[in-house]
Parts: C-alpha cells; structure tokens; sequence
C-alpha cells in the first residue's frame, strides 16, 4: 500500500485521496461520506433532483434516468444519474444546466408517453416544467406502468416473498406474477401498491369474497375481516406474519387483532364502563395489554 | 411428479447445485423435455432455492427459452396483401377449423404451430404456404389441409409442391 | 487421444521436446489436403467433401502420406468451397463433390493442377495458384487467423507443430505478470470487439484491484447481424484463444476463466470444448502449469439468445444466472464484475492476438497499423462486393482498398452507395469518405465505429431509411428494456421511421429523431441504448436527401419502398407478350398482344410480379 501510494508520488505528483469527498453542486459546497451518492449530497445541500426509481428501502438500479445530472469531467462534461453515481472524490456537479435540465425533461417526455394515466407522473412532470409530451403512447404492453421496478424489488427484499418479477425483454418487457397467473406467493400486503411511485398498482379489497386484490396482477390473498361488523381489516397471511414475529402468546391480543380500530374503541369503551361498574363491587381490575 | 423431481436433480447436481448456472440448468430442461414446463420450473426453483419469479424473467428474457411446447412441425401462411386478395384468409379460415388451432399457436397434438405472417415476398405464386421450410405454392383452402394432413406420420397424401 | 500417449507436460522442455517430435513426424514429403468446413462452405457441402477426401485417403492405402484434414474458415467465403492442397499452397475453389477424385488422383497423387479449379481474377482472367497470388488475400496480413485453414482445429498436435503454445512457456517460465503487461502496452492492443479500450491498461487495473478470486473472460456473444469474425476464430482456431487467455490469466492474478459463446454457436462452443479438454490432458490447463505454481481452468457458458449479453456486465449478469441487464459501470468490472469480484473482460479476437504478441514482441505488433490504432483487424466483408468473406488487414489501410482491391468492387455493375460498419451501434460511410483509413478515431470521426468488425457494403438500391429502420428495428427487439430512453426512445423512433418508410411523414420528423438519438446518446445506462441511434444518425448526415424525398415528396429514390415508388412500362421496350398481364394479381394491366401493355395505377397493388416476371425488363420502377 505505502509502495503504491509514493509509486504515485513520484509519477504522479501527490494524489490524496480525503476520506471525506466535497460536492460542488450547483457552486454549493457539501461533504460527503465516501461512497455516498450524488443525490446524497444534493439532499444534504438542498437542492431538488427528480427521483422516480429511486426509494431509500430498497436496492437500486437507476433505471427510470430520471435524476440525470452533469459531471464535470475537465474538459467535457458527462451526464450521470445522481441516485447511484458513488462520491469518492471531490467532484463538481451541475443539476441546474441547460443540459442536465433538456436530459431530464427528455426522459419526463418519453415516460408521459409510456404512463399517459398517471396523475402522480404529471404532477412530477409539471414541478419539473414539462406541461405535456410531444411523443405518442406506442407500446401496447403495461400502459400506465414506467416499469421503474421498484415493486419487485420490494417485495423481493422487505417482504421477502418475491411474488412478482420482469417478464420479457425490451418494449414488451412488463412485471407479471409467473406465467401471468395470480401469483401462489403473493400475501396481499399492498407494499407494492404503497411504494408504486405512478399509481398504477392498486389494492382492491373484495368484501364479498372476503378477498384483497393486488391489480394488475390479479393476485388474490385472503382478507380477514372484522369479527364484530366485518370490515376488510389486512390480509390474513399478513396478519399471521405478524403475530409470528411479535410473539405475544396472550388470547387477549389476538383476539384484539380481529377487530377493526372502530370496533376496537367500541369494545374498549364498553370494557371501561363495566370496569367503573364494577369497581363498587369487585377488586378485581380489567387487564388488558398496555399497548391497546 | 416423481421422475420429474429426478430429472431436476440430475440437472441441478450436474453443475452442483451452483446458482450461477441457471441458465445452463435451464437449456438442459429444455433440451430433455423440448420446453420449460411450469411444474418442472416449480420443482428448479424449489430446489436451488430462488424464487419462481426470477426463473420466469430468465425464461422471458432470452430467447432461446421457449415456455409452451413447439409442435413437430412449423406451418407459416402468408397473409399479406396479394395473398389474401387471393383467398389467404378463407386458408386461414380452414387451417384453424380443421386442425382446431388459433394463429400463433400449436395444435392440441402438437402436430404444427401455426403462424400467420405479412408478406414472404413470393407474391408472384400467391397464395404461400411455408412448412418446414418448403415452399408451397397458390394453395386453395382444400390444397392446405391436404397438404397439413400429410405431416402425419405414416399417411399417404398426393403433395403439390415447388420450391421457391 | 494425444500422439504422445497420455503424459502430461510438465515443463517448456517436454513442451518444446514434443514439438520437436510433431515437426519430424510431419516432414515435408506429407502431403495434406485442407477442406474448409467454416460456416460459408459448410453451407455448400464442404463436409461431405471432407468425408470424400478421407475415403478417398482409405482407399488407396496411402494414409502414411496423405492428411486429409477439415481446417477453419480461410475467409474467401464467396468462391467456397475451398480445398487447399499442401506442399505448393494449391488454392481450389467452388470444389464440388464430383471434383474429388480428379484433385486426389491429379495433384495429391500426381503432383499436378487442375487448372479449372483454380481462382480466376474476373477483370484481368489471370488464374492463381496459391492465395498469396490472388488480390483478396495479397493485401491481408493475418495474424488472428493465421492458422485458418491451415490446421485442423480439433488437433492441439496441429497447432502445436505449426508454433502454437510457444507463447505460453515463454510467457510462464522467462516473464513476470508485469513483463506481460508491458509487452501488451508496447503492442498497443485495443480491444477487438468494440470499444477499443486499451488492453493493457484494463489488465493492469485489474491485477491492481484487491481482492480475490480474480476472473478472466472471454466473449464470444458475437451479435452484430452480419459478422462472424469470432466465429471463424473459435471454430478454426481455438486454442489461440485459450492460449491467450491462460497468459492473461497469469499477468492478471486469475485462476478462474470462462467462454461466454453466444447459444446460436453451437459449433464453436464443441469446438472449444474438445480443445480445452485437450489442453487440460496436456497439462495446460489446471493445476499446476507447465511447472509454473499458476493454476488456471476454463469454464464455457452459452448464451441464452439475447444480443445484449454482448455488453460485459450483461454477460456477467447472464453468468450469474440472471436476466442479462447491463449495470451502471461507474465503478468498472475490473474493480468490482462477476459476483462483484476483479473481471477482465476481452473479445474472442482481443485474445487471438495476445501468443503473436508474446511471440513477436509489442514493437513488432506496433509496427502494423496507424499510430493509435496498432495491429490488424478482422473484417467480415458482405454485402453488395464480389468478394464476400472474412478478411484481416493491417490498421489504416483504406476503405477503398478494402472494398476494391479485396472485395473487387461492387457486384453486378452496380454504384457503391455505403458501407455500414460497426453493426447497429455503427453507421453508414458514403462514397465520398472511402478514402478514409480504417481505425478506431478515424471511424468514429465519420459518424461510425469500428465495431467488432462487420463491415456490409451497400449498392444504388439501397434505401437507406430501410437500412436505418432495420437496425433500429432490431435494436429494439434486443434492447434489454430496463432503462426509459432506450426502451422508449427505440419505440419512438421506430415509430416515426415506419411512418417515413411508409409515406407518412411529416415535416419536423427529422429534427425529431436527432432530438431522440441526443437523449439515447446522453441519457442511456449502456453502450447499446447509448450507440443506438448511430445508423439513424449517420444516415440523416449523409443522405437527408433521401429522407426529404421520403417525407415531403412520398418518393422511395432507391424504390425499395413499397408504394413510395410506381411500376411504370416502358413503351418502347414492351414487346406486348402478355406474361405480365396474365400473373397480375389485382387485375391492373391491360394491353393487346404485341402492343405494349400499360399498367392501371389505381388498381396496382404494387406488388412487384410483372416486374419480376417481365423477361424484356420492360417494366420500371420509376
């Protein structure tokens, strides 16, 4: 190590390399982790950079190209997605230059067209300044959807259950649960309708059937429904996954767990009238969990 | 169900276990039983422990991977525009109805898989028929499913053919 | 199995013993007759040749003098099949099965030629004997296929008798990893397959990246639509490639290689097998190498079938078992690749080259070429010349040379219009630049690359939105699909090319798929999304004219495109006879016997069969 670092000295002339980078973005100074990314140190330094793909949860592939920003590079400058370009040394970078700004409106364009329905899209479009797009919507598969994958990747890597994934290659490309059937893995716990930055993937709740949806994959999960007025409460596979991890062996809570909150406050009050009832007449109090 | 999981073992210990080789486990599924079958890639996935979802985007994402069985035979129709002012589509017509399959697809005894495309270039003999390869020359709807019906095996059919 | 019964090599004396050995055994009074059984003449039977041949060797009971051997693609791939007949170099072409016996009993046998076999120069009439007297292969310098055609690839003995695996020991035995990848820095050698990046540098980043265990690649996922460069390599020579890549091995730090062959190679991926096998048997690959502590083994992958996989983090995402989407290269693979370890990565062609350079030495590869571009190149020439094959020449020389003096000009009388290089991440050179030498700066400067080496020569009757909408057409089908500009942009652009190729244009499309072409360019993840819209831009650079035509006239200038062009009957050239009228599917021609026949333009479907039909080429494309 020590060989190769005066290797460099006398060929190069003294390279440090600081353990604590410096960001120039747009003329704003910022230190940075080694390793963090541009995007880190724009939030740091407060400046705004469109994300679409990108979610701190989970890993990232910087697909979308939405968050393009120039690198100075000496002589020329090149265009670099600011979520996953890793800071490891002082680097000066323009988010606000014509040519960062044509890039990103470009790909806004191209997505627009791709997602035509999205009011989330437009709206992100309109903060940026792009107030429509001149390209018409010419693929047939998954209108709607910018194919950002970040469902897939959250439900891979925090629910663990990876029902849903890619399939296909290019403009056919779309995310579908195996052989386009209702996925045997899904547990209808909606985190990929909650983290679907386009709000294409919806949870419906079938109250007939007892059954959440998940569209568009038609994947189905069992619903576990309030006891007392039976309002669709979680998915039950949802519901099981979370008594398992929290362990309380008491019937007492599992028992709370099968009402909705209305119902819960309902039978809470009720409890409490009976316990001032009661307390003329018997010692004995109520017990319940302190955290109901 | 049982041979089936033999079948996956043997593949799976042929590149010992190693996940990295998914892709030749997959070729190897696909060169024995001549595509992927969806339980086969069930039992794959279970056994090398990756999820189904990634098996069916390798499956999707290559080429070369095909999910529904190829008939023996491949039978492609032309129907573009000078074929069809020439009858392509009552040919169409009488391949889907005799043979019960769609365009795009295989018969139910995988015979042929059927194709339907615009314009081979040979429009100086339309209507084309391709199977196999060999050209077939101003079909008639009669002419075609002769023709098809001589892809079984160990039947006698009088076959007009030229190649092109 | 191995001639020297079954010992392994231990050290560059043993090596170099039995080389010795091979050289007597095949002095010079063997004679052999060489039958190309590469791609081209394997398409006209050149295997039932060789099986002729061998009978042929069988049956007159002279198997002690006689070799008849099945050897790679010699690259004159137009006039194959191609036997060649040694001692005297004897160069026959478009050998067909009943010219067997004649070339056994005539110049294997007798010592003498058959004249009418030989090659023929079209203009001068002049006949060559050998291939250095015919143009194609006197302008070529062969150093990648320099064993092509001349030794039966699925022999280690053939390629270690004529010099093969004399790089090795010398490289294991007299050089350090560092004396290795300063010989390659003195060659100069970039990488063959596209980018150019210089060898050198790439191995010696990765012998400096720090952690363990090390890979070496090679890629053999040749997708460009028309070359087959690679191919020739693997399947006529592959030991030079696995000879290579142990070297690289060694100055890298490696002990672990694989072969990614792209799944329509099946050929090439028995023909490395059976020579890493060999080569295994010899004790060149595993353990310990010819004495040497380095141990080194070679694994092949097939491709699934997806172009992308030729882009090296798409090939190593494909190793692991993954869908082959490229990643972001802001950290390189030679720091962090294959499982996140140290990856270098090089094409089929890179590694070719590397035995001749340890041979020869760097000064000597740098002698050939221009002064950033050293060495040769394999080139697959197709297309609208005489000559369609695989040629390598020396860096510099110029397009004109190429397609002329090798290619023999452009075929059946026709104009020479552009060649595109580079496949569909290159574009288009016009006439106007055939001057230009061929390197990777020089190439690039015209709007084009260099490329893994397809260079596909078009004629006057190529419309060149056509040849824009195919490749774009193609790049979308084989996109991977992950990143918007790419995956969108293709579509979009598609889109509009279909529009202009059928007539409706508009005014703006142009300046639209510039606009396209600039955010693929700056925005995309890869260098496929990223090169992209080269054809489509090259193309509006040098011929806008054709798109102007197309888009504000409805006019096809080349008439390729169908219905931006009319079938018109010239008068004075129809003879009346009727062929035309009597094939017209819709009915559209009408005319008298013997009277020149006129075609109804509302009713013309603009198929193209009196055209096809007419026997007095009285029928225009106007």
């Amino acid at each position: 190590m020590l060989g190769q670092m005066s290797l460099h000295c006398g060929v190069k002339g003294i390279r440090r390399v600081k353990p604590v980078p410096t960001v120039t973005i747009d003329g704003c100074k910022v230190e940075v982790e080694k390793g963090a990314t541009i995007l880190d140190a724009a939030k740091k330094a407060g400046i705004w950079i469109p994300t679409l793909c990108y979610h701190p949860a989970v890993s990232n592939d910087a697909s979308c190209r939405i968050c393009m920003v120039e690198l100075d590079r000496g002589d020329w400058r090149q265009l670099v997605t600011a979520c996953n370009y890793p800071v490891r040394r002082d680097i000066v970078v323009y988010v606000s230059s014509e040519r960062a700004k044509q890039a990103r409106r470009g790909v806004m364009e191209l997505l627009l067209a791709r997602a035509p329905e999205s009011q989330e899209l437009k709206a992100l479009a309109e903060h940026m300044g792009v107030i429509e797009t001149r390209y018409p919507n010419v693929t047939e598969s998954q209108r709607n959807c910018i194919l950002c994958g970040l469902c897939v990747r959250v439900c891979e890597e925090i629910i663990g259950r990876a029902a849903i994934g890619f399939a296909g290659r290019g403009v056919e490309r779309t995310i579908a649960a195996p052989f386009r059937q209702p996925s045997e893995d899904c547990i209808g716990c909606g985190a990929c309708a909650a983290i679907c930055p386009v709000g294409t993937i919806k949870v419906r709740v079938h109250e007939d059937q007892q059954e959440v949806e998940i569209s568009p994959f038609k994947s189905r999960a069992k619903l576990l429904v309030c006891e007392r007025c039976g309002a669709p409460l979680v998915s039950t596979q949802v519901s099981e996954q979370v008594l398992d991890k929290v362990k309380i062996d008491c019937e007492e809570f599992r028992e709370r767990l099968r009402l909705c909150p209305k119902c819960r406050r309902s039978q809470t009050a009720t409890r409490l009238e009976a316990a001032t009832a009661n307390k003329e007449n018997s010692e004995r109090a109520v017990s319940w969990h302190p955290n109901l | 169900m049982a041979k089936d999981n033999k079948l996956i073992e043997q593949i799976v210990n042929r590149y010992d276990g190693d996940v990295g080789m998914l892709i030749p486990m997959m070729q190897d599924l696909q060169a024995e039983c001549g595509y992927l079958p969806a339980d086969h890639l069930r039992s794959l996935a279970k056994r090398i422990k990756l999820p189904l979802s990634r098996l069916y985007a390798v499956a999707t994402f290559y080429a070369s991977f095909r999910l529904l069985p190829k008939g023996a035979h491949e039978v492609t129709l032309c129907v573009g525009t000078v074929c069809y002012l020439k009858g392509a589509g009552k040919i169409s017509e009488a391949i889907c109805r005799e043979f019960r399959v769609e365009p795009g697809g295989t018969t139910r005894d995988r015979l042929f898989t059927f194709q339907a495309v615009n314009c081979m270039g040979a429009c100086a003999v339309a209507p084309v028929m391709l199977v196999d390869g060999k050209y077939y020359e101003s079909v008639t709807p009669t002419s075609a499913v002769e023709i098809l019906h001589g892809l079984y095996p160990d039947e006698d059919t009088v076959e007009k053919e030229t190649e092109a | 199995m191995t001639e020297h019964g079954n010992k392994q090599l231990i050290s560059r004396e043993d090596l170099e013993r039995v080389r010795e050995k091979l050289l007597e055994q095949r002095n010079s009074s063997t004679k052999s007759v060489c039958v190309c059984i590469g791609p081209g003449c394997a398409a006209r039977g050149s295997n039932r040749l060789y099986e002729l041949f061998c009978e042929a060797v069988e049956q007159s009971g002279v198997k002690a003098e006689v070799k008849a051997k099945g050897v790679g693609c010699h690259g004159l791939c137009e006039y194959g099949p191609i036997v060649l007949v040694q001692p005297g170099d004897i160069f026959y072409q478009r050998v067909e099965e009943p010219d067997v016996p004649e070339i056994f009993r005539e110049t294997i046998l007798g010592g003498r030629v058959v004249e009418r076999l030989l090659y023929q120069d079209p203009v001068t009439g002049k006949k060559a004997r050998s291939p250095n007297d015919i143009p194609f292969y006197k302008a070529q310098e062969r150093i990648a296929l320099a064993y092509n055609g001349l030794i039966d690839p699925t022999s280690i003995e053939d390629y270690i008798a004529a010099g093969g695996y004399t790089a090795l020991p010398k490289a294991l035995t007299t050089m350090s990893p560092e004396d290795i990848i300063a010989e390659v820095e003195r060659a100069g050698l970039r990488g063959r397959g596209g980018g150019g990046f210089p060898t050198a540098r790439k191995w010696r980043s990765c012998r400096k990246a720090e952690h363990f265990p090390k890979y070496v690649i090679c890629n053999g996922d040749e997708g460009d639509p028309g070359a087959f460069m690679d191919r020739a390599i693997m399947e006529g020579n592959p030991h030079a490639v696995i000879e290579g890549l142990i070297i690289g091995a060694y100055a890298i730090g490696s002990s672990q290689g694989y072969i990614y062959v792209r799944n329509e190679y099946p050929l090439s991926v028995e023909r490395l097998k059976v020579a890493i096998e060999q080569a295994r048997e010899w004790g060149l690959l595993g353990e310990v190498i010819l004495g040497n502590s380095f141990s080194f083994d070679i694994r092949i992958n097939r491709g699934g079938g997806a172009f992308v996989c030729g882009e090296s983090t798409a090939l190593m995402a494909s190793l692991e078992g993954r869908p082959g989407e490229p990643r972001a290269k802001y950290i390189h693979t030679v720091e962090s690749g294959l499982r996140g370890k140290p990856t270098n990565l090089n094409n089929v062609e890179t590694w070719a080259n590397i035995p001749a350079i340890i041979n020869r030495g760097g000064e000597w590869f740098a002698s050939i070429g221009t002064e950033r571009s050293k060495g040769t190149k394999v080139f697959s020439l197709v297309g609208k010349v005489v000559n369609t094959g695989l040629v390598e020449v020396p860096m510099g020389i110029t397009l004109r040379q190429v397609i002329n003096e090798i290619g023999g000009g452009i075929r059946d009388g026709k104009r020479f219009k552009a060649v595109q290089t580079g496949g569909p991440s290159g574009g288009c050179i016009p006439s106007e630049h055939l001057d230009a030498r061929v390197d990777f700066d020089e190439l690039t400067k015209l709007g084009s690359m260099m490329g893994s080496g397809g260079m596909i020569v078009m004629d006057e009757d190529t419309c060149m939105i056509r040849v824009a909408k195919y490749f774009t057409d193609f790049l979308q089908k084989e996109s991977c699909g992950k990143c918007t500009p790419c995956r969108e942009g293709l579509a979009q652009m598609l889109h509009i090319l279909e529009r202009i190729a059928k007539g409706e244009g508009e005014v703006g499309d142009v300046e639209k798929l510039e606009e396209l072409a600039g955010l693929l360019e700056g925005t995309a993840l890869c260098a496929l999304g990223k090169t992209a819209a080269n054809p489509v831009i090259s193309t509006i650079r040098y011929f806008r004219d054709e798109y102007d035509a197309h888009i504000l006239d409805r006019r096809c200038p080349a008439k390729e495109c169908r219905g931006l062009f009319r079938y018109e009957i010239d008068p004075d050239a129809c003879k009346g006879c009727g062929i035309c009228l009597k094939n017209c599917p819709a009915d559209a021609i009408t005319g008298e016997n013997k009277v020149p026949h006129v075609i109804d333009q509302e009713k013309c479907t603009l198929c193209g069969t009196c055209w096809d039909k007419c026997p007095f080429t009285a029928v225009l494309k106007v």
